[in-house]
């Protein structure tokens, strides 16, 4: 027989626990960062090559627990029993044992092969933490192994214990509870004995006086009668316990949680006030919290806007010096200016990507890896509140300002679906950098600096008016922030360096195709002089309604590329940049405010797309649309009264 | 019996004992997987300003919870 060759194993493990640090060390760069089938829940994978095994590593989603309250969750709970990887690692926090013990007992209960990585071991001394290993190796069962994943140190070892692992093919042995809920399990059991499902028993039993509802649908299409009997033991323990079963059955795991831990765990040093510590109470501080974040923040918008423009003007020198060549080799004829256009999006695109969105991720990622980010989730959870979500959402707002791509897909941050479709909605009326070149030519060049305050401010107030709509009228309750807060450690660089430009490579996949193609059906109308017939078209919408040049409309469709060619179009159609000659200041602030609302640039719309299905990204730009015309409408319509 | 009150009623630098957690059945068990079961000991590391959300330590690790689901968490105070 040919021995097997190839392994799968898959990552599992609480969140922040180091465990994409470990992915990173296995797999390097031979990572390859997908969805999940028919989800928007993000899937990496990678391969490694072992003493001649062949290894395919699955980073399952950080989460907390298996039980199905998150997409993420239920994917990771069936990705290791449909998929039946040959080995599940479980990535454990050495330094809040107790705590990563509870989803370990979880893990255990799906009876796959189990590895532990103890991660952080390298911290245990300084915080006066002694685990015995053996010991809790004896106790679960399963091969632990120490790991300081940030040095890369017992990784190796990883591989050697799964390597082990293959050999035997144990399956992982779940451990017993208390016995009034142990005789409820065995009594279901018996009754599941003939049910054919790919789920361990034992498993299903205990899901099942857990209340999930997964589970009893699953059990209901095979046998409504052991579903009652199900729900006849919930009882029982019920009325023993007075909670609701699904309480007692996590009672029952913190329980043994907190037994291993006790046995295991030997705290010998006095603790004394580290300097994280200290860290932590200077930037949680009440006060002074808010005084470092926005110095914080403010320093990364000042870097990450600097450099883009730095950047991205270099850029753009290189490629009007290009385009000069291309027609002095190609000529102007259509064919070439079509195909110059196609180069000239990408160049484009790449022009957003290198000096914005790649600053932004770094800076992000890195206070992400060090700890901050939940600092800041913590600081402004109430103001984020009353747009409806909570915390987190910060996070992809902050980053609208520089681009919405970027900013769209952070949104994965959120917990739950209507969490992130919300803060997505939301993202998209932040104005972008190319947005505030507009409102800075226009308005506030020709009709100074308060007024394009004004208008931010108008956007501002949208916003917040709009996420409590929308957080009204989506089905759903709004979860509250529960956030496990990490220490503060010093960032890992090799990680953060990576996860940049997986992101990066990301952004260009996504958005080329449509970029491209958008940009050369755009020339094409161009060429063809077909913009003007369009233009008149919509003067019924830009002339009548908004009170604008008939030229607007040529405008706005250029702005669905790149916003900032509004403007660039606007002084090449009008033959002048003076804006004050050929527009009222009625019609500057109208056009300003219809550029920052109206449809989301097509890199933006592919970023939506990606992250919530085209239905809902074409719905948001529909609202888009329509919200703008409305409003700006109105708006020029209340100006010109008092003007 | 000690009286019961709410998480967010505890000082700053205080324990209590957690009675009983009356929120949504998702929240709950949510908590309850990160440690939080009637029973655990906590201690508030600290409140933030405007009725934002309370930082606790459950269990060696540390918790950041909103404000309202904070307030539906009975402690008992030590």
């Amino acid at each position: 027989m040919i021995e097997k060759k190839k392994l799968n194993i898959a990552l599992a493990g609480q969140a922040n626990v180091g465990k994409s640090v470990i992915f990173n060390h296995l797999t390097g760069l031979h990572q390859h960062i997908g969805n999940w089938p028919g989800k928007t829940i993000e899937k990496a994978e990678g391969t490694l090559f072992y003493k001649g095994y062949t290894i395919d590593v699955l980073d399952l989603p950080g989460i907390c627990s298996l039980s199905t309250y998150s997409i993420e969750e239920l994917i990771s709970r069936e990705f290791i029993v449909i998929q039946r990887p040959d080995v599940v690692v479980n990535v454990v926090d050495g330094t809040v044992l107790e705590r990563n013990l509870m989803f370990t007992l979880q893990l255990l209960e799906l009876e796959r092969p189990t590895v532990m990585a103890l991660n952080m071991v390298n911290l245990l001394k300084k915080k006066g933490i002694e685990i015995n290993f053996q010991r809790l190796e004896k106790i679960l069962q399963i091969p632990v192994v120490p790991v300081e994943a940030i040095y890369g140190k017992g990784i190796a070892e990883i591989l050697e214990a799964v390597m082990g692992l293959v050999k035997t093919e144990k399956p992982s042995k779940p451990l017993k509870f208390g016995k009034e809920v142990e005789v409820r399990i065995e009594e279901l059991i018996q009754s599941l004995k003939d049910v054919d499902v790919s789920y361990p028993k034992r498993w299903l039993a205990i899901k099942l006086l857990e209340k999930d509802k997964e589970v009893e649908k699953l059990v209901k299409e095979k046998s409504q009668k052991i579903l009652e009997e199900a729900k006849k033991l919930q009882k029982e323990l019920e009325e023993i316990h007075k909670h609701d079963s699904s309480f007692v059955i996590a009672a029952e795991r913190c329980f043994l949680a907190s037994n291993i831990a006790k046995e295991v765990i030997k705290i010998t040093a006095p603790k004394k006030i580290s300097f994280t510590e200290r860290l932590d109470s200077l930037t949680s501080h009440k006060i002074l919290g808010y005084f470092v974040m926005i110095l914080i923040l403010g320093m990364m918008f000042l870097t990450v806007f600097k450099f883009g423009n730095w950047l991205s003007s270099v850029l753009e020198n290189i490629l009007i010096g290009w385009q000069g060549s291309w027609e002095g080799i190609f000529g102007s004829s259509i064919l070439s200016s079509l195909i110059w256009s196609a180069i000239e999006s990408l160049v484009a695109l790449i022009e957003i990507a290198l000096p914005y969105i790649v600053p932004f991720y770094f800076i992000l990622f890195l206070l992400e890896d060090c700890g901050y980010l939940a600092r800041i989730a913590f600081l402004v959870d109430n103001l984020m509140h009353k747009l409806g979500v909570h915390g987190k959402a910060c996070i992809p707002l902050m980053l609208g300002f520089g681009c919405n791509v970027p900013a769209c897909l952070s949104c994965r941050i959120m917990e739950t679906q209507r969490e992130r479709f919300i803060t997505g909605f939301l993202v998209t009326f932040i104005p972008c950098s190319a947005i505030t070149v507009i409102i800075m030519g226009l308005v506030g060049k020709f009709l100074g600096i308060g007024w394009a305050l004004a208008l931010y401010l108008f956007v501002f107030l949208t916003i917040f008016i709009l996420g409590k709509i929308a957080s009204k009228i989506l089905p759903g309750e709004p979860t509250e922030l529960i956030m496990s807060v990490p220490d503060y450690k010093f960032p890992h660089l090799k990680t953060v360096i990576l996860q940049t430009w997986f992101r990066l490579r990301e952004f260009l996949f996504i958005a080329t195709p449509l970029v491209i193609i958008s940009g050369v059906i755009i020339k094409g109308f161009y060429l063809a002089g077909w913009l003007g017939p369009i233009a008149n078209s919509l003067s019924p919408i830009t002339v009548q309604w908004l009170g604008l040049p008939t030229i607007t409309g040529i405008l706005l469709i250029f702005g669905i590329l790149r916003k900032e060619l509004v403007l660039v179009m606007l002084s090449v159609l009008l033959g002048t940049s003076n804006f004050a000659q050929v527009l009222s200041p009625v019609q500057m602030l109208t056009l300003a405010l219809v550029s920052m609302l109206y449809i989301p640039c097509i890199a933006t719309i592919s970023a939506l797309w990606k992250e919530f299905g085209w239905k809902r990204a074409l719905g948001i730009a529909t609202f888009k649309i329509m919200f703008a015309i409305l409003i700006a409408g109105f708006v020029s319509k209340i100006l010109l009264i008092f003007w | 019996m000690e009286k019961r009150i709410p998480l967010t009623d505890l000082r700053e630098g205080h324990s209590g004992i957690v009675k009983s957690i009356n929120a949504g059945r998702m929240a709950t068990k949510r908590l309850m997987d990160l440690g939080l079961i009637p029973e655990t000991r906590i201690k508030i590391l600290r409140k933030s300003l405007f009725e934002g959300p309370v930082e606790i330590e459950v269990r060696g690790s540390k918790l950041v919870i909103g404000r309202g689901l904070a307030a539906k968490i009975l402690v008992e105070s030590i």
